[in-house]
């Protein structure tokens, strides 16, 4: 995943006549089942030698945000991992509109 | 049709291969890469903005892109051949080749179906598939411990698919990885068995959360294990209210024309 992260950040670089490459920014949604930590461990790994190689690495967490049929209403998850119950009626919902993002948000040149 | 001397398709610098074992595609399959990879570079020429020497850029690009394109011409594939593809997914031995042997035994004769088998190494899976009236080929992957939708596009043109209503693509056992990787399928179906643990759901949240179809396997020997089908019922519906659940097992034949019933709605709608 960081391979093709850095596929698209070193050629970003080039298009943009990037000297440096100072931050890259990843959106990464708390369904995605992707974890953080091997992500920065990743990045180490595969920016040395590039461009990218001591950039920061910053990962937005995307909050899920879950749809509720019955109630027709958005509601963001809470803090209690997959399990998702409607605020209003009490049933767990499964139709997901946010939180399965695992993206390259940002870069920032120098 | 004889293929047993068929030798796998292997690209170089492929570290997957595929091996059709029954009802071979006439032509052998065409590499997909080249034309792939211009249209994601197209695809990503196009997204950026102007060209004013920026220090700050919006992107907001998947990094399984590449899968997800390819994911989607599956789906294209698929539906405009008419058939509906199902991606089987559990923990290794939760019971995915079993139920399929059945599948095709009982099932396949009056709906045509084939199937797509990835394993690390080995054709056993596939030779455990083979009918002479239903397609297989086995993916190996080496050591990737998922099937992407590049591996399924090549192997669907490994075989033969006319007349296939139904294709089964049984993943690699796994309940992790999986569940990124789109391949293009209608139906992701997660198998639990009773083997496993009535907390599956709640450990393995992910795969079961993309779910459409919840097997429930194993069902004859769940009182011996002391397996409680009700909790186990209660996790999945909590993690994935969105699923089917379907209690089954390809031994006793419990539950298999529920299943059936599913399949046979399914190849209705193509």
């Amino acid at each position: 995943m960081m391979e093709s992260a850095m596929v698209l950040v070193q050629r970003y670089a080039v298009e943009k006549h990037a000297r440096r490459v100072e931050r890259v920014v990843l959106r990464i949604g708390t369904l995605s089942g992707v974890d953080p930590e091997s992500l920065r461990f990743a990045f180490d790994v595969v920016s040395r030698g590039t461009q990218a190689e001591g950039a920061i690495l910053d990962i937005e967490t995307i909050q899920a945000a879950v749809f509720c049929k019955a109630c027709q209403k958005e509601f963001v998850g809470q803090d209690r991992g997959f399990i998702f119950t409607c605020p209003i009626c009490g049933d767990f919902c499964g139709e997901i509109r946010r939180g399965r993002e695992i993206e390259l948000g940002r870069l920032e040149f120098s | 049709m004889n293929n047993d001397t068929e030798a796998p398709t292997e690209d170089a610098g492929e570290s997957y291969s595929v091996h059709p074992l029954s009802g071979a595609a006439s032509r052998p399959a065409s590499s997909l890469s080249a034309p792939l990879s211009a249209e994601i570079s197209a695809a990503l020429a196009a997204s950026p903005e102007g060209e004013v020497a920026v220090r700050s850029l919006d992107l907001r690009i998947p990094l399984l892109e590449k899968n997800d394109i390819l994911a989607e011409r599956n789906r294209g594939y698929f539906l405009g051949r008419g058939l509906a593809a199902l991606n089987l997914v559990s923990s290794p031995g939760a019971g995915k080749t079993t139920l399929l042997e059945r599948t095709l035994d009982e099932f396949a004769p009056q709906t045509k179906c084939a199937v797509l088998v990835g394993d690390l190494e080995t054709d056993n899976d596939g030779n455990r598939l083979r009918r002479p009236h239903a397609p297989v080929a086995q993916i190996t992957t080496g050591t990737v411990c998922h099937l992407d939708a590049g591996m399924i596009a090549k192997a669907a043109q490994s075989i033969d698919l006319n007349g296939v209503k139904i294709l089964f693509i049984e993943n690699v056992g796994n309940l992790v990885c999986p569940a990124s990787f789109d391949l293009g399928e209608q139906v992701r179906v997660v198998l639990l068995s009773t083997t496993e643990g009535e907390d599956k759901p709640l450990k393995y949240p992910p795969i079961f959360k993309s779910a459409n179809l919840v097997l429930l396997t194993k069902v004859d020997v769940a009182d011996a294990l002391g397996f409680k089908r009700d909790i186990a019922i209660q996790n999945i519906k909590r993690i994935a209210p969105q699923a089917r659940i379907i209690e089954l097992s390809a031994r006793s034949g419990e539950g298999m024309q529920d299943w059936y019933s599913f399949l046979r709605a399914l190849s209705a709608q193509r």
